[in-house]
């Protein structure tokens, strides 16, 4: 299969499935989805419709138990866990809902550590950076535990792009945050994708963060539903 | 790339203490294995070289041919020091007496090791202390009343004449049997040629007196085994003396403690690979979805492992070196010239225990981190499965740990099969209390129910944390008993007013007269025992040989000497009889044999016996086979006949009492009065006895407390394995509202609750251990220790719970918002 190369995820006929005590559940029911390279597309629904299950396999972080999935022109379902590693180092990058720094580094250990894994020399410079951009330049030796809630997001917004990655995928990023801190994390985020470019991919269940992407698509029984700005806004009233 | 993110986050990960749990079990691990192998061999050898002080040696060569100068250029030629000595029984002449003696000529290096205490003077404790020379002949005291001599006097041995220059006061290899041999005298080697007394056939026994380093002892009997006849055989310690008996128990007890403690350093590394495990599964996850492949992150937590095991293992032996230095120098106040020995095999035990803990209990568990799938960062992991190979390979590492250190293959298997016995019932127990909690916690409404459901709860979950409690209680108990049990046992052996004078060689017409004299002065006068001289010749008409030979392994192998026979038809104290019946007054024509010569000799119940006794012939049928306990150094025999073969034979007789050192003139009087009465002193071999006993309690009590000090921390490394998950709880239960003393008081209800289990369960399986080591290794009959039952559950109950309270007093002390943060962003 030829890939357009301004697109930079492709998932055809998408299907997971688990298997439960009671039975085989399907989270996944041949799904279809196409990102553009520099777009960003924010994925909503309810606890437990799938949202980061979708996210995980468009990542290469899991598979699916069924089609295809493409992720920076690279066949997914074809390639093994290792190459997968491989892709994720040099054109993925991760924000999570609870920030999953690593406890035994420091902020800018942190966000240099990906550059790390993926060969690159003297990522302390660009991570140096990266912590200047987010504001905590004066935090640089701290270590997670003595950051707060938002400043851990911000560590974690600025890891995500140590790499320079195509492709940004983002869990929840404010959920752990109060409003206004989440807020500032979410400026934040979306700045530095603009400027630098990078396709995002949002998990969210706020419809105000999903109304910031350019496309928005609603998970619901194993599917995607395009949604229109208008149905997100009747959505936050109804929520 | 990998090694720097492994490096930095090893010293991140140990100042954090994220590595100190693991670090400290491998530590524990190794330096319980260093210290208690060192300590154990310390012991041993300061134990061997007070044993070697018993021979005047460290390596004693007998032979009944004369000396051999080969041999002892063999000797010269690896190094050792040395020394000869004859032995031959000679009647000794002065000018109004005569006496047999037995003779002990020896060279001018003699005692190589132990003490030749020798006084100018006519009885111990008093006058000049001398060496020997030639031309002089040095007595047992007893001789200077037979002999009717004092010191300056002159004997005459064979047909050479020397001067009586004093007393033997101490002898470090005089005989410990003290019921047969004729009494001694010293004299120098090179006066025996011109006794005369060898002669072709003289029944002379030779001894090669060897001392230096165990390579070169190992050296020349390698040299020398092949050269070696018939006629020369090694000395070995005596087992059947009450000090090679305390001696073996010892070393008995100490390779137990370094068996338990083994035991305990395996336990405390896999409760700390298991913690690791769970709190690096998030962080693995993590540098895996940021593109880190599986390999990548086992090179990063495999390098952590190893270098955490270098780490803790050059300090944990580092530790225990200079630990076992220091006890080396505490042996060496009380025994002045004991000789350190630094052996390798500390060195190698603790790196061989390292590479074991390390690779087959912690590896696994690291190896199998790395596996965990990148999706864990966005979905919760699913449990832990139970490992049953990690079980299996664990399992299978501590029997071989055992079997290693050991070198006992039944003891290691016994003591394995005790403990997954035990791990067995717990899991079952652990099961049962599931089913009891669980009604009685529904509705956390008090401190109790919360800390049953909270028991219910982590027993469920990690049943592994009562296995341990209970193995680490379990251990401590039974080190305790055993060494109570040895220390009682041994202490019963020469209990307080245990008779410490023997009489010897009583005529019938002096009993009379004896028992005047003890009622007179008030000692307490043992039984009669009448002795008749005479030798075992054969059984069921088969003759036996005198001695063994490597010859003749066909025919049966006799006493070698003449015994001391004796007839009663009461069953004397000490003995029980094993097979048969013991004597009625009607009995004729029996005999009573100890249990352990009827082992050697194969002589069983029916069997014929024949005695030569002064020239004739008596013939007895075995009624009962006796076990003796030869350790009470009591008035013991190994046959017994019945009355009416011996009543008609010429006896002496023997008897004991117990004398104050305070009022040994009574002594001199008897000597006066019964001058023909032999009396034996045998209070220095019972100080000799007391004084090892004294040092193996010093050892016993060390090794108990460092291995008490091995099962708490591993108790406190359980108790930290529980930490997060329950500071995550407190912070749910802080912000419902629940007040300090409530969660105090579920807490320390929860552990007293399981002290209380873990003690009950380690008080049964101590109980059937103790059982099981009474007979297989100290051949004692079984017994229960009641007090065990008591002190068991509640040692448990006040050990775990000041141990839980003390480790987590300070996560209660936390303030609810600092919990709270900590649990929504850990």
């Amino acid at each position: 299969m030829t890939l357009s190369p301004d697109i930079d995820i492709k998932a055809t006929r998408l299907t997971k499935r688990v298997k439960l005590t009671e039975g085989s559940l399907t989270i996944l029911n041949d799904l279809h989805l196409t990102i553009k390279r520099g777009e960003s597309v924010a994925i909503v629904g309810a606890s437990g419709s799938g949202k980061s299950t979708l996210l995980g396999i468009l990542a290469g972080l899991d598979t699916a138990s069924e089609g295809e999935v493409f992720l920076a022109g690279q066949p997914l379902h074809q390639l093994d866990e290792d190459a997968r590693a491989g892709l994720r180092a040099s054109h993925v990058g991760f924000v999570f809902q609870s920030f999953l720094l690593l406890p035994g580094l420091t902020a800018l250990e942190n966000i240099t550590l990906p550059a790390e894994l993926a060969g690159i020399r003297n990522a302390k410079d660009r991570g140096l950076e990266l912590l200047a951009q987010v504001g905590l330049s004066e935090r640089r030796d701290f270590y997670p535990t003595q950051l707060s809630g938002g400043e851990q997001q911000r560590v974690a917004i600025a890891r995500a792009f140590i790499t320079q990655p195509k492709i940004l995928f983002a869990d929840e990023p404010s959920a752990n945050l109060d409003e206004k801190t989440g807020l500032l994390v979410e400026d934040l985020l979306f700045d530095l994708n603009q400027q630098q470019g990078t396709t995002l991919v949002l998990v969210t269940h706020k419809a105000e963060l999903a109304e910031r992407c350019q496309q928005q698509y609603l998970m619901h029984h194993g599917q995607l539903e395009q949604q229109l700005p208008s149905e997100l806004q009747e959505q936050r009233h109804v929520g | 790339m990998w090694a720097s993110i492994a490096w930095r986050l090893f010293w991140r990960e140990l100042k954090r203490g994220e590595l100190w749990v693991i670090a400290f079990a491998l530590f524990l691990a190794v330096f319980s294995v260093v210290m208690l192998t060192g300590i154990t061999e310390s012991v041993r050898s300061a134990l061997y070289q007070r044993s070697a002080s018993f021979l005047a040696a460290d390596l004693v060569l007998r032979s009944s041919r004369p000396f051999q100068p080969e041999l002892m250029a063999t000797a010269d030629a690896v190094g050792l020091q040395q020394a000869q000595q004859m032995l031959f029984d000679s009647m000794l002449f002065s000018d109004s007496e005569m006496q047999l003696v037995t003779v002990k000529a020896v060279s001018s290096e003699f005692p190589l090791r132990g003490e030749l205490v020798l006084r100018r003077s006519h009885q111990p404790g008093q006058g000049e202390l001398a060496s020997f020379s030639a031309g002089e002949i040095w007595l047992e005291p007893r001789l200077l009343s037979l002999l009717a001599v004092s010191p300056g006097d002159r004997l005459e041995l064979g047909m050479a004449s020397l001067q009586v220059a004093g007393v033997i006061e101490a002898e470090p290899d005089a005989p410990l049997n003290v019921f047969g041999g004729n009494p001694r005298v010293l004299m120098h080697l090179d006066d025996v040629a011109a006794t005369e007394v060898v002669q072709p056939g003289s029944r002379i026994g030779y001894r090669y007196l060897f001392a230096g380093s165990t390579p070169q002892l190992a050296e020349l009997r390698q040299q020398l085994d092949p050269q070696l006849s018939v006629h020369e055989q090694w000395q070995e310690l005596d087992p059947e003396t009450a000090i090679g008996a305390a001696i073996q128990r010892a070393e008995s007890f100490l390779l137990l403690a370094g068996l338990l403690g083994i035991v305990l350093a395996a336990s405390a590394s896999a409760v700390a690979a298991n913690r690791y495990r769970q709190r690096h599964a998030e962080a693995v996850a993590v540098i895996k979805a940021l593109g880190a492949t599986t390999t990548t992150a086992r090179k990063i937590y495999c390098s952590h492992l190893l270098l955490v095991s270098v780490f803790s293992s050059v300090l944990a032996i580092i530790a225990g070196i200079v630990l076992v230095v220091f006890i080396q120098q505490g042996i060496q106040l009380w025994m002045d010239d004991y000789q350190p020995a630094f052996s390798s095999r500390p060195l190698w035990m603790g790196l061989l225990t390292a590479a074991i803990c390390a690779g087959l209990f912690a590896a696994r568990p690291v190896w199998q981190l790395a596996a965990v799938p990148a999706i864990a960062v966005l979905r919760q992991l699913p449990a832990w499965r139970f490992d049953v190979w990690h079980l299996a390979t664990g399992a299978l590492a501590v029997w071989l740990l055992m079997w290693l250190f050991s070198k006992e293959f039944m003891l290691s298997l016994i003591l394995f099969a005790a403990c997954v016995t035990f791990a067995l019932v717990l899991m079952g127990l652990a099961a049962l209390l599931v089913k009891v909690a669980k009604p009685m916690a529904a509705g956390q409404s008090s401190a109790l129910k919360l800390a049953l459901a909270n028991l219910r709860r982590r027993l469920w979950q990690n049943s592994f944390q009562l296995l341990t409690f209970s193995m680490a209680l379990f251990l401590t108990l039974l080190l305790y008993f055993l060494r109570v049990e040895l220390l009682d046992q041994w202490q019963a052996q020469i209990p307080a007013g245990a008779p410490n004078q023997f009489l010897v060689n009583i005529s019938a017409a002096e009993r009379p007269g004896i028992e005047a004299f003890a009622a007179q002065h008030q000692l307490e006068l043992d039984t009669f025992y009448p002795i008749v001289r005479g030798r075992l010749t054969a059984t069921n008409e088969q003759q036996l040989r005198q001695r063994a030979s490597k010859e003749e392994d066909t025919e049966r192998v006799g006493v070698g000497r003449e015994l001391n026979l004796t007839w009663t038809s009461e069953l004397p104290a000490n003995n029980s009889v094993l097979h048969g019946r013991w004597f009625s007054e009607q009995t004729l024509g029996e005999v009573s044999v100890e249990s352990e010569l009827a082992e050697r000799l194969g002589i069983l119940l029916g069997d014929q016996l024949e005695f030569s006794i002064g020239g004739r012939t008596v013939s007895a049928t075995v009624s009962s086979i006796r076990l003796v306990d030869w350790n009470t150094l009591q008035p013991n025999f190994y046959m017994i006949l019945s009355a009416d073969l011996l009543a008609d034979f010429p006896a002496s007789y023997l008897s004991a009492f117990y004398l104050d050192a305070e009022r040994a003139q009574v002594l001199n009087q008897l000597n006066r009065e019964f001058p023909t009465v032999i009396v034996l002193n045998v209070d220095a071999i019972i100080q000799q006895v007391q004084d090892i006993i004294a040092q193996v309690t010093v050892a016993l009590s060390s090794i108990l407390l460092l291995v008490f000090a091995a099962a708490v921390l591993v108790l406190v490394a359980q108790v930290q394995a529980t930490m997060e998950q329950r500071e995550q709880e407190l912070a749910i239960l802080r912000t419902l509202g629940a007040r300090y003393a409530f969660l105090r008081n579920a807490m320390l209800l929860e552990f007293a609750a399981l002290g209380a289990l873990a003690g009950i369960l380690a008080t049964v399986l101590a109980e059937a251990v103790l059982g099981v080591l009474q007979f297989r290794l100290f051949e004692l009959p079984f017994q229960l220790h009641w007090n065990l039952w008591w002190i068991g559950p509640g040692f448990g109950v006040v050990v775990v719970t000041l141990l839980g309270w003390w480790q987590l007093r300070q996560l209660l002390a936390i303030q609810s918002s600092v919990l709270m943060r900590r649990a929504i962003y850990s």
